[in-house]
Order: structure tokens, then sequence, then C-alpha cells
């Protein structure tokens, strides 16, 4: 359906977008971009759509030369870009309509179009209001509606799902695959959402300073990485498990053994084929295993070993405007709202009693990453703090990560407790000095090692402590 | 190229009447100058060069005033379509490329003349006389959408070489009120300073003003307006042409 041979394009500017980037698609299938920002995915797209030139290279889509007739090109595509191209001042059915006209359809073929469209979207109750009152999934259909008005056999998504809430998100993927299940359409989307390419897609293409570094099916791609990772942990704790351990060296099928937090990690080939084996051998050593968890490698860690980093899923607040950030919008989609959301989430599942304290500090982490360094703040955000960073070698599995250090010890003085304790002489000794006497509520903060102290009680230690 | 210019410029339309009072407010500062003006020059009838009263001379300054106020805004919408993704849509699909161009300018050249009609109506209603025949009101209308293609024409070509808003504004700004000022819209030649009046003969202002002014006003008959407004007529094709190749050439 498409095929690309050395592309190459520069900016005026100079900048070097797409370098000698080869790809094919084929009939029926979802062929995913994906790849950072910045990559040249959405060049590529604009290429491909005739919406921009290019140095040099050959470009085939749909069985013609964008060069030679763009206008057999744009007639059987379709193309939902990255801003949502419908005018809000206009109402879903004009919309369509006015798409259908520059298409040259005619005005029957047109509404019975839109009859089609609306029902399979969703969108008859709301098809004559204006756009502006319609939700960003809506929008998004419609966007997507009009691109499809002229029945066109190849449609390119760009960054389909940008800015949109997770059940909105998924809606959208059941739209986009049945559009190709049922509709038989070819669809070249790109997407940053490493979960998106995943799911959705026939195939992914990394691409990476505008270049594609492999195409493969994600789960070839995912099994051409290192293999699973089985992690085990035993009730017992004696030298049976040393010897299993030692056992597990010798297994010409285990790649690597690795201890971590009580916690064993084997690197198998086929996760699924190995446990049982491990299982067996355990019980055989009369080892009795506690935990046991099979962690498979995920496209981060295809991303990494194609391009050299790991993958940067941050840029999604590009999506949103700036002031919607700090406003808060809806209040679920501004990013000190997500902060606070994921950290509660991250709470419960975790059930942390630690880190339930120390919000104050989270907070503070995320305003000082928040001004200065965006990839840091973001990192920060994907990797907990109380979870291992990205470069820790051991982890196998983004998802399956575990805790690196320890928490301080009960009679052991550890850095917050230490900070804790001179932040709460420095407020005595102004007490003192306004000639105020200590609150008897604070009284209990005074305990060394007090761990369980409510959540004020951090609150006001942690204020006090700033200079 | 034709049906995808009807298209679009009906689009245009219906966006525009989603918000009459958009229409209404750039009315308002025509009006005030007219009526400002008016009143502030009130015994202008003494100077050498003009017969009758102010507001008769002046009308057709302010027709053109709103004329060049109207249009030469059009380019930041434009500017926001690109950036709202909705220009992109127009390229990816077959449309014809020139027809972009074309119905946004028609669409802006024809709000003006409805703005017109509403300021001539005014005009009429505080006591200029006016030649009220249709052939002249169609004249004079015409002469002033020319105008409006003209200055829309510019202010998309400006848009889309620009590429941003802030200085596409203050373009316009640097445009405007010099035409307005160095042209006979508010006083006669005869009143100028001898560079304004050099300056004068270039700015395609004063025709536009000057063929209005033969029909609307004056007697001076179909000769001069025929003259003024075939000037008016190239500059604005020259514009056009202009705009529309600014825009062929967006494909980066």
């Amino acid at each position: 359906m498409i095929q690309v041979k050395d592309l190459c394009k520069t900016f005026s500017s100079g900048t070097k977008a797409i370098d000698h980037l080869s790809l094919e698609v084929r009939e029926g299938e979802i062929l995913a971009l994906l790849g950072p920002n910045g990559a040249g995915k959405t060049t590529t797209i604009r290429v491909l759509s005739t919406l921009s030139g290019f140095d040099d290279g050959e470009v085939i889509v749909a069985g013609h030369n964008v060069d030679i007739a763009p206008d057999l090109v744009r007639r059987s595509i379709g193309l939902v870009a990255q801003q949502t191209g419908v005018d809000y001042f206009l109402s879903g059915r004009e919309n369509l309509l006015v798409q259908g006209q520059m298409y040259r359809m005619k005005k029957a073929e047109i509404e019975s179009r839109i009859e089609e469209l609306a029902k399979y979207f969703g969108l008859e109750h709301a098809l004559d209001n204006q756009v502006m009152t319609y939700s960003g999934g809506m929008r998004r259909k419609l966007d997507i509606a009009t691109a499809l008005i002229h029945k066109p056999k190849l449609l390119f998504l760009d960054e389909p799902t940008l800015g949109l809430d997770i059940k909105s998100r998924q809606n959208l993927w059941q739209y986009i695959r049945k559009l190709n299940r049922e509709e038989g359409l070819t669809i070249l989307l790109t997407t940053h959402y490493l979960e998106e390419a995943d799911k959705l897609s026939h195939r992914v293409a990394i691409i990476n300073q505008g270049k594609i570094q492999v195409v493969d099916a994600p789960d070839a791609l995912k099994n051409a990485i290192h293999g699973d990772a089985v992690i085990l942990n035993f009730v017992e704790q004696g030298p049976e498990v040393g010897e299993f351990t030692y056992a597990m060296h010798e297994d010409p099928d285990v790649k690597e053994v690795l201890w971590q937090n009580d916690k064993l990690y084997l690197y198998v080939d086929n996760g699924g084929q190995a446990v049982p084996k491990f299982v067996a051998l355990a019980a055989r050593q009369g080892l009795t295993i506690d935990t046991l968890s099979l962690a498979r490698p995920s496209l981060d860690d295809v991303f990494l070993k194609y391009t050299g980093t790991t993958f940067d899923d941050t840029k999604e607040d590009e999506g949103e405007e700036w002031w919607h950030q700090w406003a808060g919008k809806g209040g679920g989609s501004g990013k000190w709202a997500k902060n606070w959301q994921q950290w509660q989430d991250q709470l419960e599942e975790g059930g942390d009693t630690d880190a339930q304290q120390d919000w104050s500090k989270q907070w503070q982490k995320w305003q000082q990453n928040d001004g200065s360094d965006n990839s840091s703040a973001d990192a920060s955000q994907g990797n907990p703090w109380w979870q291992p960073s990205a470069d820790d070698s051991a982890s196998a599995d983004s998802d399956k990560k575990a805790w690196p250090g320890r928490w301080p010890q009960d009679g052991e003085e550890s850095d917050w407790t230490k900070r804790r304790d001179e932040g709460i002489a420095a407020a005595k000794q102004r007490f003192a000095e306004a000639g105020q006497e200590w609150p008897q509520e604070w009284q209990q903060s005074d305990k060394k090692d007090d761990h369980t102290s409510s959540e004020s009680d951090t609150n006001a230690t942690d204020h006090k402590n700033k200079p | 190229m034709l049906a995808d210019t009807w298209h679009l410029f009906m689009k245009y339309t219906r966006i525009t009447m989603r918000m009459p009072m958009w229409t209404l407010f750039t009315l308002i500062q025509p009006l005030l100058w007219l009526l400002i003006f008016t009143q502030l020059f009130k015994n202008f009838v003494t100077i050498p060069g003009m017969e009758g009263s102010y507001v008769d001379f002046f009308l057709p300054g302010v027709l053109v005033m709103t004329a060049l106020f109207g249009s030469s805004w059009s380019g930041v919408s434009l500017l926001r379509e690109i950036n709202a993704g909705s220009v992109d849509k127009m390229l990816v699909s077959p449309v014809s490329r020139v027809a972009i161009v074309l119905s946004r300018v028609l669409h802006s050249a024809a709000q003006v003349v409805l703005q017109t009609i509403i300021i001539l109506i005014v005009a009429w209603a505080i006591g200029a006389t006016i030649n009220l025949d249709p052939i002249s009101l169609f004249l004079a209308m015409f002469s002033i959408f020319l105008l409006g293609v003209a200055l829309a024409a510019l202010s998309n070509g400006f848009a889309i070489i620009l590429q941003r808003e802030e200085p596409l504004v203050m373009i316009g700004n640097l445009m405007t009120l010099p035409l307005m000022f160095l042209s006979t819209a508010m006083v006669p030649k005869a009143f100028m300073p001898g560079w304004i009046e050099t300056v004068s003969i270039i700015n395609p202002i004063t025709y536009a003003v000057e063929s209005v002014r033969a029909v609307l006003i004056s007697t001076d008959g179909l000769g001069a307006y025929g003259f003024n407004t075939a000037i008016v007529f190239i500059f604005a094709a020259i514009a056009l042409t202009w705009a529309v190749s600014a825009f062929n050439g967006l494909r980066d």
C-alpha cells in the first residue's frame, strides 16, 4: 500500500528530519510508527500524505507516486492530523458536508455517507450541535469520520489518542481496530505511547532520528530481546536456597541469575517453558516457593535495544495547552492533579505507609523538577522515587522493578529523620524566641523514629525545614 | 475550481453567521470615525478644493476605511486555520488550491460590502447627501469589493510568509493607518503638503476613495469612476496573484 525508498528531507533550518527512510506498509495492516517526539514521525506522515515535499527518494502511496500524481494519492487517503482540523463553529454535520464537498462528492452521496459515519461512530445525537460542545473524544471521532468521508483505502493517524483520557483512548482503539478488521482499511499511525503501538498494531516500526530502526510484529520484537525473567521467592532462607542458585548458574538455559531484594531473577529464552522445570527442581531440593512471577520484556526494552536510549514516554503534556497543565482543567487533566492521582494510585497499590507521610517532600521534588528540567521531572513521574531507576541493570522488566535500597531500620538515623529532627529543633527555637508555647498536638513528633505520625505533623515539620 | 470556491465560501459564511457579534464589532470603528471626524471637522467647508459638507466629503473615505480595517485582518484567521489543522485538512483533499485562497478573500470582501451598506444607511440618517440611484450604489460597492479583495489577499499573503500572528498584526497596523492618512480619504489633494500628495498618487487607497466619491457624492461621472476603479482592479489582481503564489509555496 505504501512503498518508501531512501526518503530524505532536510528542513530549511538545516535540521535533518528524515534520513534515508525506507518503509513498506502492506495492504490491510495496521502499522505503528513508534518514536519519541522529534523522531520524524509527523514529517513522514506529512510527506506520505502529500502535505510536505521532500529532497530525495521515492514515495509510492496507494499505487501512485506522490510527486507525479498527488491528486490521485489524495483521493485514496484520509488523514487525521495531530490537531483536530474540524471547525469548532460548525456542527458535526456541516464539517462532514464541507469535507465531502472538498472531495467533490455528490450531495446525495455525502448525505448518505454522513448518516453512515455518524452511526458508525455513535455521533448521531450530536451531529447537529456545534463542535465546540463536543468532548475531546467525540472531536477525535468526528475528525476520523471526516477523514473517511470519501471512503479512502488508506488512513493516516498522527498521534490519534494524544491528550485523551484513558477511557476515550481505549474507546478510540476499538474503533481503529474495527475500521481495520471490518472495513479493511490499511492504517498507518504514529504514536509515542508504547502501549498503543503494542496493542493496536500488526507491526511496529521504531523510528528515531529520521530513520527506521526496525520493523516487526510487537511480539517478535519482544522475543528478540534478552528473554523473559522468572522471579522466585522462597519461604526457606537456608543453604538449600544457595544450592538451588548454584544449580541455576550451571543450567545452560538460564542466561543470567541475579539476586535482588530476597528475590531470585532468572533470565531465560522462554519463560513459559522454563517455569515447570524450575518448580520441579525447587521441589526436589525441598524448597517451598512463596511467590513466582514471569515478566516479559516490554517494547520499552525493544526501544532501548534499537535506539540506545530508554523510551522517554514523557511528552504527553505537550498535547495540553500550558494553562491547562496549571489550571487542572476538568479537575483531572492538570499536571499537578495527574501527579497527585498517580501518587495516590501507587499508595493504594503499595500500601507504603512511609510514603504516605511524605507527600510534602514528593511535592517539593516535583516542584524542583518542574522548572528546570522537564525530562527528569517526567522520569520521576514514570518511575517513582521508591522504585529503582531505569538504569538499574538488574531489572528485567519496567513493570517488575524491585526496591534497590532499604528503609532505615529501627534506631538507625536516616537522612530523613535527621532532617526532620533538625526542623523540629529549629521550629522550637523560633517558638521560644517568640515567647510562644510549643503546641500540644505537635508533641508526639518529638519522639524519635516515629514513622507513624500523622500527615499534618509531617507537613508542619517539613514547612519548618524550608529556609 | 469555481465549485470548490463556492463551497468554501459558504463554509466561511456559515462560520461568520455563527458569530454575528464579531461583524457588528468591526462596524463600530468606522462608525465612530464617521461621527467623530464629521463633528470635529465641521468647519472644513472653507477649505479650498471641497464642495458641500464634510460628511459628504468624508463618507467615501469612511467606506474605504471599513474595507481597509475589515479586510486587513483576514490573514489572522488564516493563521488560526493553519494552526488548527483546517488548512491541512483542505490541502490533503484534492480541492483546488486557488479556491482555498480565493474563497477566503471573497468572503472577506463580501463581509466588507455588507458593513459598508450599514454605514451608508447611518450616514444617510445623519444627513449625508448620497446619490441613491441603484447603479451608483452598485458601482460604489463594486469598487469597495475590489479593494476588500486586494487587502484581504495582501493580508493572507503576509500571513503565509510571516507564519506568525504578532508580526502580521504589526504589519496590518503599519499598513492600514498610513495608507489611510496618505490618501484623499480625509482631506482633498489641494489641502495636502507636496510630498503627501505625491505619495497619495501611488497609494491605491486614493483611487478606491476617488472611485466611490465619483459615483456616490460628486457628479464627476463614469469616466472618473472607470479610471479609478481600473487601478483598484489592477491592484486587486496583483495582490491576489501574489497571495495565491505564496499559498502554493506553503508546502514545506
